[in-house]
């Protein structure tokens, strides 16, 4: 009888057999997501509970606060947050538009053969390894107002007769940010669009160029469809980083002058840790959170209708 | 099975007892968490490691875990830690921020504590701004006035004398700002303002003007005294100032100071850190230290120490005496020898000090006479909102910087927002 039971136990616990092969998969995936649980979901969860109560500084095992939606009151009624929106959208245009621009171009430039390929697909792929804030801290030096590059540069070459207030003009401010972040994000467009351009077959384009097709044309319904797939990827993850990057707009301008560059994350930390209002903070994060979501399914939903 | 269970249970034991013969030192030793970001100051960072020994000599098995944090991020460190209640034993924090951890019940009232050694706190300077709901929850380690340092060379250069008031140092400003090689660029600046430091460092600079206009943000009760006509003097100064072009623009105090102490700058106004840099500067020879040329002085209180509420008595008893060394004569002097600054117990002996510092003196005096007129960073009746009020007189400065608005409109527009802010 024992035997029987034990034959049992042996043939539910036998992870070899093809029936069972799921349940091996689930128990080699649990630990990555019980971490991702822990660091992840349960922060979440505490940031979405947090953004229902009035709580100024949150602690950690804390009474909570009686249920209450006045953070998301004063947010919908808030002049600020509307503006940290258009500046967020602003930004997520203009920043993932030029990171693809200058991204495809330099990944179309680098797939080509030519001497020197090599140091060019290096020096492409350079503002990625530099780690952020030591990017942010030297574009900051060339920001500078008093004695940046850009500025000198710009009075040598005969665009501006004195230097180019970068950080106290609300126009000047936001595009020293943009420019600072397409630098730091084209060459992931770069990288990725130069791994899918590599995965076209040569085929498809020496049967175009037989069919006399030019290179416009070889481009546009060869190279591109066949890119979008990788495009759409990249695409969405840009954008997600144009929407969650904090750092190079705090370490360039702190979100000002008069907010022009205060974006939906700059304006969570804000409420966070400058005027110390956790509950408003975890709104703003958590509706941050929802237009990520959002924007994520309409890219990827186009994405999958405009391939082959 | 059963020999492996017996040696898998004879190796855990014997990891457990090698792991608690480890531990056993380790828990004979008490550490106090002491977090700040004046750890490598130079002078003030020493002071504390020297009060930090002396302490460890009197308390054998207590050591002080002394870690930085750096300084513009400190405030989101502090609330974190305490947040997630891990607090450090011995609590340091700028005298602009302790209220927020006061008002949450997290600090340690010290009345309690003053009363059983019998400490008189009276005349310590800026110690009225550690009281809280009427209990005094830290002590004031710093109350500082500032002081005017100028470059003897480029006022002789251009043929200017020391200012005296507001009006001739805006002129010395504007006669020595050059651009000394022609290339469009400013070289050389008459003044330097920090303007990217953050509101709280952007209102400080403003102050020097507004105090001298005789404005204030608020009276003596909170009330809020912005649409004042001092106050569109003050903000008229300010603006002028900025618009001039006599102070580079969007600079880190840091690189304000540097720029003063290598001698691109001809008059800086600032407290008595400034002398650590000007020290390693280029043009260190040039600088003299005087009183500022407005009355009275800006001054404040800088720094506090404080003890969180929640930690076991024993651990509050250690802290005590820690926060109760710094207070001595002895500390006290050698917060003024070690490190420059002026101390704010009035029995601190700081005679000869001027020998090593030698504007010691002018220090002193710019210190009493900014606590003698009771001025302050930190406006009465909106301590709580002091980072949301710093940013909107921040931004709307800059707002009438930008775009030319009149400081009267300005003034009323500031009124307006700071009594929403205190609600």
């Amino acid at each position: 009888m024992t035997d029987t039971v034990q034959a049992g136990r042996r043939k539910f616990f036998d992870l070899a057999r093809p029936s069972r092969q799921h349940l091996l998969g689930y128990i080699l995936i649990a630990p990555a997501v019980l971490m991702v649980a822990a660091i992840i979901v349960w922060p979440l969860i505490l940031a979405i509970d947090l953004s229902f109560q009035q709580v100024k500084i949150p602690r950690l095992g804390g009474a909570s606060r009686p249920f209450s939606i006045s953070n998301y009151t004063w947010l919908f009624s808030s002049q600020e947050f509307w503006l940290a929106c258009w500046v967020t959208l602003k930004l997520v245009v203009i920043v993932t538009a030029g990171s693809v621009a200058v991204g495809l171009s330099t990944a179309l430039l680098a797939n080509n053969r030519f001497r020197g390929r090599t140091v060019a697909r290096l020096g492409m792929a350079l503002p990625w390894a530099v780690p952020e804030i030591i990017a942010v801290v030297i574009f900051a030096w060339m920001f500078d107002t008093s004695f940046g590059l850009f500025g000198w540069l710009a009075i040598q070459l005969g665009f501006a007769d004195q230097m180019i207030p970068w950080v106290s003009s609300s126009t000047a401010a936001f595009w020293a940010v943009a420019i600072t972040m397409v630098w730091k994000g084209f060459p992931f467009v770069s990288i990725m669009c130069l791994a899918g351009l590599q995965s076209i077959p040569s085929d498809y384009y020496a049967a175009a160029k037989v069919d006399g097709a030019s290179v416009w044309q070889r481009f546009r319904w060869i190279t591109m469809p066949l890119l979008m797939p990788v495009l759409g990827v990249t695409l969405v993850l840009t954008l997600l980083w144009v929407f969650r990057d904090f750092s190079i707009i705090k370490v360039l301008t702190g979100g000002g002058p008069l907010r022009s560059t205060q974006t939906l994350s700059i304006m969570t930390y804000d409420q966070a840790f400058q005027y110390h209002n956790f509950g408003r903070a975890a709104a703003v994060g958590v509706v941050t959170l929802v237009i990520c979501i959002i924007a994520s399914l309409l890219m990827l939903g186009r994405r999958s209708k405009s391939i082959y | 099975m059963t020999l492996n269970v017996k040696r898998l249970a004879l190796g855990a034991a014997t990891a457990t007892l090698m792991t608690m013969g480890n531990l056993a030192p380790a828990m004979a030793e008490t550490v106090l968490k002491f977090i700040s970001w004046q750890t490598d100051d130079a002078g003030t960072g020493e002071w504390w490691h020297a009060v930090i020994a002396a302490f460890e000599k009197q308390h054998p098995g207590v050591r002080i875990e002394f870690t930085k944090a750096e300084r513009s991020a400190y405030a989101d460190t502090m609330t974190t830690l305490f947040a997630a209640n891990q607090p450090p034993q011995i609590v340091h924090l700028a005298s602009f921020e302790f209220q927020m951890f006061a008002d949450s019940g997290w600090l340690e009232p010290l009345d309690p504590w003053l009363k059983k050694d019998g400490i008189d706190m009276t005349g310590w300077a800026g110690q009225q701004k550690c009281e809280w709901n009427g209990e005094t929850v830290c002590i004031m380690t710093n109350y500082f006035g500032f002081v005017m340092a100028y470059n003897k060379k480029i006022l002789n250069e251009a043929s200017v004398a020391v200012p005296k008031t507001y009006d001739e140092f805006l002129a010395a400003a504007k006669a020595t700002t050059k651009d000394l090689n022609g290339d469009g660029i400013i070289d050389q600046f008459g003044t330097g303002h920090e303007t990217k430091g953050g509101p709280g460092q952007y209102l400080t600079e403003m102050l020097n003007y507004i105090i001298d206009a005789k404005a204030y943000w608020t009276d003596k009760d909170g009330n809020i005294t912005i649409d004042t006509p001092e106050m569109v003097e003050g903000l008229t100064r300010w603006k002028t100032v900025m618009k001039s072009g006599v102070s580079p623009v969007d600079m880190s105090a840091s690189d304000v100071r540097k720029l003063f102490a290598d001698g691109k700058m001809a008059m800086r106004l600032d407290g008595p850190w400034l002398y650590g840099t000007t020290e390693k500067g280029t043009a260190k020879s040039d600088i003299v230290y005087t009183v500022p040329p407005f009355t009275p002085p800006l001054g404040g209180s800088s720094n506090v120490l404080a003890m969180p509420a929640d930690i076991p008595d024993d651990q509050k008893a250690l802290v005590w005496d820690f926060i109760k060394l710094t207070m001595t004569p002895e500390f006290q002097r050698s917060y003024a020898t070690m490190g420059g600054n002026t101390p704010p117990s009035p029995k601190a002996d700081v005679s000869g000090v001027e020998k090593t510092i030698p504007h010691f003196p002018v220090l002193i005096q710019t210190m009493k006479e900014a606590a003698a007129a009771g001025i302050d960073r930190v406006p009465t009746g909106l301590e709580l909102y002091y980072n949301e009020f710093s940013k909107m007189v921040m931004e709307e400065t800059q707002r009438m910087i930008i775009q030319d608005l009149d400081p009267a409109a300005v003034a009323k527009t500031m009124q307006a927002k700071a009594e929403a802010i205190k609600g």
